[in-house]
């Protein structure tokens, strides 16, 4: 078929397709309300119509038919291919279903990422801890003087009035903090696993050495009481969230040094998929984490028992929540991610 | 890597051609960016600056925010464009040509991080300068694409002339330049459309504006037009 014939024949399905996409191809809202006032192509035509279209592109391109015709086709069935495998708006049914059961399944999945991740992170908090308490000169190798001067200062076990854990910045500013702070190394702690896994372990070793020295440093000079008291609330949400990212880091280093039988860029894409969705989890617990840390853990006056009651809770909480989420069989094939490997 | 287009197959079996972005224009839009989130960073903070101490909390949040999801949020509601990169006619698209979704928004976003390093985003260059594709790290993961963005263009028609059989067989590339040698040359100068018709003198045998009529007419003959 000559071109010229081609183009007369057809020409009217495209400029209704485009129409089409013009006028209801914005939003799917939008196109729903104005469903009475369309006269045109209706929607459910559109697949095929699409279709219809992708074949005629095909017919032209092998027929040789000229450029300007070629990438006009082209150009309409883009827009429809945009159109049609666009992702689905996200529902908030679907998050929540997430949250309780597609991410405690997820994690479940990469124990292995989770077990090692936990092992670099605990290993050390708990060597250095127990090492300071019997070389307490330790923790000036770690810090400097005038850090170590900070902490004691924020955990006075003399100054009563004083809210623990901090100079002299308000609850929210702290809030503020928390969030830019403690997110912020999530994310990064996951996103520098792609340097082979070395970033993520890198972190998280460091992480561990800091903690366990901060804690090792004020339990040895005998401000352990305000230090356990403050970090006894947030500590099952943060550490836990460190870890996870930590994990979620691995399994993307994991992937690019032994993709297996993938290509290497298909793991990482495997690998990336996961820890996006880790990393929501993260996003989220590091969010409850904070605000625990800058409105409950910072109350100076609340008696140590309710602080380690509620501790206990909440680690029992994030620890059943992790195990169990998502092994009831109302979850299966709903909570989509982290279901099917 | 100097031909930048490439092509997915959609499930449809047909060819999407796209023009993957190099790292200038894509360097251009990250300063856009840049400036609009400072911009909205240095409001945000003579805003919050009223609020005395509890202000410093907000502006972390905005910070934070801003930071971490200008790109994502951008780039998922308003069609795979950050303000740069509609600047610049730019457009973040998934590897297999769809639009992009939440979560590999969020997953390009993340590994920015990786693609900073060590310095002024060096290692993100030196990937989007040794991909095919122009993908930086982030790209490579997320499994997404930065292309330019093809302005919708009307159907030009070729010019109208008296229809001439050919009688020569034509191969099939030979006939597609004539045929956007029809459609594009009436907006060339007519030097340019004579200097180009003299290519054709073996197959035509006239030069000057006769042959770019003959041109003309060969294609018109090839489009099918009758008188």
């Amino acid at each position: 078929m000559k071109q010229e014939l081609f183009v007369q024949r057809y020409k009217h399905e495209w400029d209704a397709f485009e129409h089409w996409l013009n006028v209801r191809g914005e939003s799917a809202k939008d196109a729903r309300s104005t469903r009475r006032q369309w006269h045109g192509l209706g929607d459910t035509e559109i697949p095929a119509r699409y279709r219809r279209l992708c074949q005629q592109l095909a017919l032209a391109r092998r027929r040789g038919y000229s450029p300007v015709l070629v990438e006009r086709l082209q150009l309409l069935m883009q827009r429809g291919h945009t159109l049609l495998y666009r992702t689905p708006a996200p529902r908030w049914r679907r998050l929540a279903m997430f949250l309780l059961a597609g991410f405690p399944r997820l994690v479940r999945e990469e124990r292995f990422c989770m077990t090692l991740s936990a092992l670099l992170f605990w290993l050390p908090v708990a060597a250095i801890f127990i090492a300071t308490q019997y070389r307490p000169e330790l923790s000036s190798a770690l810090f400097d003087a005038s850090t170590l001067h900070k902490f004691e200062a924020m955990y006075d076990p003399h100054d009563a009035a004083h809210a623990l854990g901090r100079g002299s910045e308000t609850d929210l500013a702290m809030f503020g903090f928390y969030i830019w702070n403690n997110i912020s190394i999530g994310f990064k702690t996951f996103a520098s696993g792609l340097l082979a896994g070395i970033g993520a372990v890198v972190v998280l070793l460091t992480n561990g050495v800091m903690i366990g020295g901060v804690a090792g440093h004020l339990q040895a000079i005998g401000s352990g009481d305000p230090f356990w008291r403050f970090v006894a609330g947030h500590s099952p949400f943060e550490l836990t969230a460190i870890v996870i990212a930590g994990g979620a880091g691995l399994r993307l280093g994991l992937n690019l040094m032994a993709p297996g039988q993938r290509r290497r860029v298909d793991a990482l894409i495997d690998g990336g998929r996961r820890g996006a969705l880790l990393c929501a989890g993260v996003l989220v617990m590091l969010l409850i984490a904070a605000f625990i840390e800058a409105f409950w853990s910072s109350i100076g006056w609340m008696p140590a028992g309710v602080k380690y009651s509620v501790s206990a809770l909440l680690w029992l909480s994030v620890g059943w929540w992790l195990w169990r989420g998502g092994r009831n069989a109302a979850f299966d094939g709903t909570a989509g991610e982290g279901a099917t490997r | 890597m100097l031909d930048t287009f490439r092509e997915v197959v959609t499930p449809e079996g047909v060819v999407l051609q796209l023009r993957a972005a190099g790292p200038v224009p894509r360097a251009l839009a990250w300063l856009i960016d840049v400036a609009i989130r400072m911009g909205v960073l240095v409001a945000a903070g003579s805003v919050f600056a009223v609020l005395g101490r509890a202000g410093a909390g907000f502006y972390l949040i905005a910070l934070f925010l801003v930071w971490w999801f200008y790109p994502v949020v951008f780039e998922v509601l308003w069609k795979g464009c950050t303000p740069g990169k509609r600047a610049l006619n730019l457009r973040v698209i998934s590897g297999n040509g769809g639009p992009l979704g939440w979560q590999a928004a969020f997953t390009r976003d993340l590994l920015r991080v990786v693609d900073m390093l060590p310095l002024f985003y060096a290692t993100g260059l030196v990937s989007c300068l040794l991909d095919p594709w122009g993908r930086r790290l982030g790209d490579m993961v997320a499994n997404t694409l930065v292309v330019h963005d093809a302005p919708p263009r009307a159907l030009i028609e070729a010019t109208a002339a008296p229809p001439i059989a050919s009688t020569v067989v034509l191969r099939q590339h030979e006939q597609a330049a004539l045929i956007a040698f029809a459609e594009r040359g009436p907006r060339q100068s007519l030097a340019r459309q004579i200097e180009l018709a003299n290519l054709a003198e073996p197959l035509t045998g006239l030069r000057g504006e006769a042959g770019v009529h003959q041109l003309y007419g060969l294609a018109n003959g090839l489009l099918g037009r009758n008188e």
